[in-house]
């Protein structure tokens, strides 16, 4: 039973954190769109981790940016980081596997769903186009085959984007006070 | 009591149909209730009733700020951004617990059932009925439903969600027992001693039609009650029934319960999504899912673009300390705060207890059935009425309390503000970069 306070409070612990770990790896002075990307990454990852990696969108979140930048993952993650590294590193052979799986298979799927597109009715083409969207949209939804699956998903990666913005609006809210009094 | 007034003025807007309609089967303390608003509605024309809203919400106004003075204005406008941001995530800690007990598992799916058999109890059960026995009913009939979850399990699966599920119960009541038999015979296979729960299943239902009042919820409660006990040692299988004429084969029946399954998350995707609720069909659905998340993943995108412009240095040292005093009495507070600037907002003033109400039952007690109920009777326009009667039973003992506490929130975090700004004298300088740099932009 976790309510949205804790979330925030979770998210915003692990956010600070990840910002403190950017703003000490990097000693030079950065450009407004490298600390916009930072910022963005940090909060990305923080937000991922609250999750622990129990949601498929979460995981995604963490393995797409531990490509580009591993230090501020490994800090957010903190000190579950050996087990998860390992489960990490484990994970993404999987995913690599699914991917070459995935790309043998979708094609096949892609012409089987064309050829049934063909008889259907356009709604139905509406939905499927709706979902890949969708799919598109929540990290690590092109894996999700299953429908009930990314509809899940989909629930949860809107909770946490919420809880996200609440506290990044507060703390810009807040800073802008700060500095503009 | 004070604020009870202007809600019930406001109500006496909504058309007369509610009395009309209410008037049938009424208790006690509605009929008095009713009453009052007749007399009143002799003295007040619309009009008059508007003005004396305007001038409750000016007051309102004036309250809060007479307590949020030091609050500069631009504070004030972020938090009520904040406010509106949070008004709109209310239903979070329902919404996402019901989502976490949803996603991992079959037993956070018999948790999560329970509040939706409730909630689709409460939506059968009264058309005609006020609104306080559904709320008041409410956690009752999840409890009971969570003592006996598989119970509700194997009820659940037989009523599948949404109303059209109390239609099809009538049907099958027509059918009687013996289609019942029947289809147990068919389905035996996965369904074992499915007759049994028939049999008390239907006696549920017709103990639920039998009666048609206010008894019926109560009535209801017992007949589970006592189909409880013999369904308690049941085991954990899923039951699932074929209706005449539909496939009975372990294919087409998976597919029944998936497809079942994700009607069910769609609904709570509508929920939670805002402007969603009206519509139908599932590209319409998912459309407005894609626009809610983009929209989201922007507002990210240009709150850290904020952020990064505001701070030069990319260092939060400050503010953690700040946060770390002022966010968990903040963070605690949200919905709080979000009530007490909301009535500055004269739209919301109508909604305001009940949205206290839900507040406090979400922190206090966590009754998901009975606050999503709740936000559902506030987000339909036409049962204000209803809202109405929900809050003027609450209002009478608690309003003080939520008050104080609401306006201790609010001091505490002014408090807390006045904390935080000795520390604050470090960022000038860099305040003054941020400025150049928002120049520069």
């Amino acid at each position: 039973m976790r309510n949205s306070t804790s979330l925030k409070q979770e998210f915003l612990k692990k956010w600070i954190k990840g910002l403190q770990v950017c703003n000490s790896s990097s000693e030079k002075k950065m450009t407004i769109m490298e600390r916009k990307k930072a910022i963005k990454m940090s909060a990305d990852i923080a937000m991922a981790s609250t999750r622990n990696g129990t949601t498929c969108w979460s995981r995604a979140v963490i393995a797409n940016s531990t490509q580009s930048n591993r230090v501020v993952v490994e800090r957010i993650l903190g000190p579950h980081k050996p087990s998860r590294s390992v489960s990490m590193v484990m994970h993404k052979k999987i995913l690599k596997k699914s991917r070459r799986v995935c790309s043998s298979r979708s094609r096949r799927v892609l012409m089987r769903k064309r050829d049934v597109a063909k008889t259907r009715s356009i709604a139905k083409r509406l939905v499927w186009k709706k979902t890949r969207v969708l799919k598109s949209l929540v990290p690590g939804g092109e894996f999700m085959e299953d429908e009930m699956c990314l509809i899940a998903e989909t629930l949860d990666y809107i909770v946490s984007l919420r809880a996200q913005v609440d506290v990044m609006r507060c703390l810009a809210t807040t800073t802008e006070f700060i500095n503009g009094k | 009591m004070n604020r009870a007034l202007p809600e019930m003025l406001n109500c006496m807007n909504a058309p007369g149909t509610f009395l009309a309609g209410n008037c049938t089967d009424m208790t006690v303390l509605e009929r008095q209730r009713a009453r009052m608003k007749w007399h009143l509605h002799e003295h007040n024309d619309p009009i008059q009733l508007h003005q004396q809203q305007q001038g409750y919400n000016f007051s309102g106004n004036e309250l809060s700020g007479v307590f949020s003075v030091p609050i500069p204005a631009g504070q004030a406008q972020g938090f009520m951004g904040l406010v509106c941001g949070d008004s709109a995530v209310k239903p979070d800690p329902c919404s996402e617990n019901r989502w976490a007990e949803l996603g991992y598992g079959s037993c956070g799916l018999v948790v999560n059932n329970n509040g939706a058999a409730g909630f689709e109890e409460m939506i059968n059960g009264r058309n005609n009925n006020s609104n306080i026995s559904r709320t008041f009913s409410c956690p009752p009939t999840v409890a009971a439903e969570k003592k006996s979850n598989d119970a509700v399990l194997s009820q659940k699966i037989s009523l599948p969600t949404g109303k059209e599920s109390f239609k099809k119960r009538k049907a099958d009541k027509v059918q009687s027992n013996k289609a019942v038999a029947a289809e147990d015979d068919s389905t035996e296979k996965r369904m074992k001693g499915c007759a049994e729960e028939g049999d008390s299943k239907i006696t549920e239902q017709t103990s639920t039609k039998n009666n048609t009042n206010n008894d019926r919820e109560s009535s209801g409660d017992t007949s589970k009650d006592n189909s409880k006990a013999s369904e308690v040692q049941k085991p954990d299988y899923i039951h699932v029934r074929a209706r005449r004429g539909q496939a009975t084969d372990s294919h087409s029946l998976a597919e029944r319960v998936r497809r079942e399954k994700i009607s069910e998350r769609m609904k709570y995707l509508q929920d939670l999504v805002p402007g969603c609720n009206k519509i139908t069909g599932k590209a319409g659905m998912l459309d407005e899912i894609i626009n809610y998340v983009q929209s989201l993943q922007r507002q990210v995108e240009f709150l850290s673009m904020k952020l990064a412009a505001v701070n030069p240095r990319l260092d939060f040292n400050i503010d953690d300390l700040f946060a770390k005093e002022m966010f968990p009495a903040c963070a605690a507070n949200f919905p709080t705060i979000g009530m007490s600037s909301e009535m500055t907002n004269s739209a919301y003033v109508q909604f305001n207890p009940v949205q206290q109400m839900v507040s406090s039952c979400g922190l206090d007690m966590g009754i998901n059935s009975s606050d999503l109920a709740l936000r559902r009777t506030i987000s339909a326009p036409v049962s204000i009425p209803e809202t109405f009667l929900d809050t003027s039973c609450f209002t009478q003992a608690p309003p003080t309390a939520i008050w104080d506490a609401d306006l201790q929130n609010l001091f505490n975090v002014e408090f807390q503000q006045g904390r935080t700004t000795p520390f604050q004298s470090q960022p000038f300088t860099g305040s003054i970069e941020a400025s150049n740099l928002k120049m520069e932009m």
